[in-house]
């Protein structure tokens, strides 16, 4: 017979001792990805304490322009207010608690209620209820209590917005660290300094968990075996077939095919904040290598850069290869191919990936569509790539929810990673990346509370 | 007006399209385009423009001819085990086209149900096709599908639908 403290145990939060029980320097213990309550915490102190992508400023071009996201467990609207500034507000009506907003985005000078018509600003201050005179005196429209409540912490990096739900945050930039890098990098291929994301993108929604998701984007040595079933078909379809894409596809299937040689090449860097990326890899097809390539788009492109920036600020910009950039905990950016992908936790084991691609204004239209094209190869539900990976981080999710074996290996690479004074590099077959990721986690998992 | 048995060579045609995908017979489904026919599927409901917006597959012939090898090679990790999908196509009516006519522009309403391992999952939209008589049949100009939740959240989709 149940005494109650079956339940107890159960609901009992996770201590900084449990948390270091699931880490070890070579191995993971599967209640990393498969635990509740861990989850749980991730929420509070990963995507509720850390600095969390939350929209890009082309969407917000005018006061009352907003668009709908998610941040931590919550869910909120980013909007830009009439006098320009970017706030970030619970999809919430404080009367009641109905949820506010239904649409994914859009315009509006109001967010109003539709129970009771309580009427809202795009900073979230209360602009009018109906019937005031039967609220008591003490009823005070201007008292944040009755506001759309806001996140308190709000920062743009070039464009990119972020939030930040703790009470303290260091600066942005000091989060983002040597990463502003590939955003700069983004940013300045456009001929005129700027980036608009468009307005196509891909929701995937898989059932596993977030971690699964961060580590098969630094993961190098996965493609040669995941991606085989598309390498094989693309190598023996002819060259130039399609009459849509100069060849763009076959190209981008075609460099996932790279043998162990190949590998020498690329470089595994990770950093201390758990931020990652690779260098020399995926630079096939008419997308990347934009500095050297000869057909009359990239080269039209390259002389609007150069005419703007002189040429060897134009090669140094274009010479960046660095691919699945990714800014912990959850944003992977590629510069070169003006794509981002934003991972955002459900649950314990679902998980939607967004899949976004950007116009790099003042550049030939053809460059966007190839970044366009590059979107719906690697991130429509239909890509060839993807949906392996998905395949592979769902069962994944599946062998981790047993109790068998508990601990995963991660030892790839652990006697030849370097250590520097901005954090590792390895060769492509080291798993130094996901120690990077886990080092970070178990820091703000285990951080005293401030 | 259409004459009758045209209009029944044009549904036949249709649903014939349909079955060759039930039957995972790629290689004769992707015969029915035209050399440089077009699958496409847009991502975003009355999306006009391919190039500009993204879309969940914008492929011609020589794309699709890789889709259809990594099909039948069933290398592919998503595709274990390999789906099973029935496509139920009606409501066809030709939109474009009379009994002088060698291009037709024909509509449907279509429902494809997928079956993989336990999961059953159910697609359903509208689709338009644009096809030109060739010989004693018809070739595939263009495939337009519109999935009724194309700008939903998605999860990996494998046989073209």
């Amino acid at each position: 017979m149940s005494n109650g403290n079956e339940a107890q145990t159960i609901d009992t939060p996770l201590g900084a001792e449990d948390i270091r029980a699931l880490i070890r320097p070579d191995h993971v213990h599967r209640r990393a990805y498969a635990d509740p309550q861990v989850f749980a915490m991730e929420q509070e102190r990963i995507f509720g304490k850390l600095w969390i992508y939350v929209a890009h400023e082309s969407q917000l071009k005018q006061p009352g322009d907003f668009i709908r996201t998610r941040l931590s467990k919550y869910e909120v609207l980013v909007t830009r207010h009439n006098d320009g500034q970017i706030y970030v507000l619970h999809n919430r009506c404080p009367h009641r608690g109905a949820r506010l907003c239904m649409t994914e985005g859009g315009t509006s000078r109001t967010f109003s209620c539709p129970y009771h018509a309580w009427v809202f600003r795009p900073d979230g201050s209360l602009s009018s209820v109906p019937h005031p005179k039967s609220y008591p005196a003490s009823f005070d429209i201007k008292d944040p209590q009755n506001h759309m409540q806001r996140v308190k912490n709000v920062q743009s990096y070039r464009g990119f917005v972020f939030a930040n739900l703790s009470d303290n945050p260091p600066p942005l930039i000091e989060h983002l660290g040597p990463m502003t890098d590939v955003i700069d990098n983004l940013v300045d291929r456009a001929p005129d300094g700027e980036v608009e994301i468009a307005d196509s993108s891909f929701s995937l929604e898989y059932s596993g968990n977030w971690k699964l998701h961060l580590e098969n984007a630094a993961d190098i040595f996965h493609p040669t075996f995941v991606h085989s079933s598309s390498v094989l078909p693309a190598r023996k379809a002819p060259e130039n077939a399609s009459i849509l894409d100069q060849d763009q596809t076959r190209a981008m299937l075609l460099a996932n095919g790279f043998g162990f040689k190949e590998w020498e090449g690329i470089q595994l860097s990770g950093l201390d904040r758990g931020h990652t990326y690779m260098t020399n890899f995926y630079d096939q097809g008419v997308l990347a290598n934009q500095k050297q390539n000869q057909d009359p788009v990239s080269v039209r492109y390259r002389a609007m850069l150069t005419e703007k920036l002189g040429k060897e600020r134009a090669d140094s910009i274009l010479g960046m290869n660095r691919f699945n950039n990714i800014i912990y905990p959850n944003l992977i950016i590629n510069a070169q191919y003006q794509q981002m992908r934003v991972t955002i936790p459900l649950s314990v084991d679902r998980t939607l990936v967004r899949v976004h691609c950007f116009r790099l204004k003042g550049a030939p239209d053809e460059i966007f569509h190839r970044a366009v094209r590059f979107l719906s190869n690697i991130g429509s539900p239909a890509s060839m790539i993807f949906s392996d990976d998905v395949e592979m981080l769902e069962r994944c999710q599946r062998g981790l929810a047993t109790e068998t074996g508990p601990w995963i290996d991660f030892s790839r690479g652990l006697d030849n990673d370097q250590t520097g004074t901005d954090g590792s590099v390895s060769g492509a077959a080291s798993e130094m990346p996901m120690r990077v990721q886990f080092k970070a986690w178990l820091k703000h998992m285990t951080a005293e509370a401030a | 007006m259409l004459p009758y048995e045209t209009l029944r060579e044009i549904e036949l045609f249709i649903l014939k399209e349909a079955r060759l995908l039930d039957e995972g017979q790629f290689e004769a489904w992707l015969d029915l385009y035209a050399p440089q026919g077009i699958y496409w599927m847009p991502s975003k409901p009355g999306q006009t423009d391919p190039l500009n917006v993204a879309s969940i597959i914008y492929e011609d012939h020589a794309i699709l001819a890789i889709r259809v090898q990594r099909l039948l090679e069933a290398r592919a990790l998503v595709l274990t085990p390999m789906p099973r999908t029935v496509h139920i196509v009606s409501n066809i009516e030709v939109l474009k086209g009379d009994a002088t006519s060698t291009n037709f522009e024909v509509g449907a309403a279509f429902l494809c149900t997928e079956l993989q391992g336990e999961r059953q999952r159910i697609y359903a939209g509208r689709q338009i096709h644009h096809i030109a008589r060739e010989d004693d049949s018809f070739r595939i100009r263009r495939k337009h599908v519109a999935l009724m939740n194309c700008d939903g959240v998605h999860a990996p989709m494998t046989i073209p639908i």
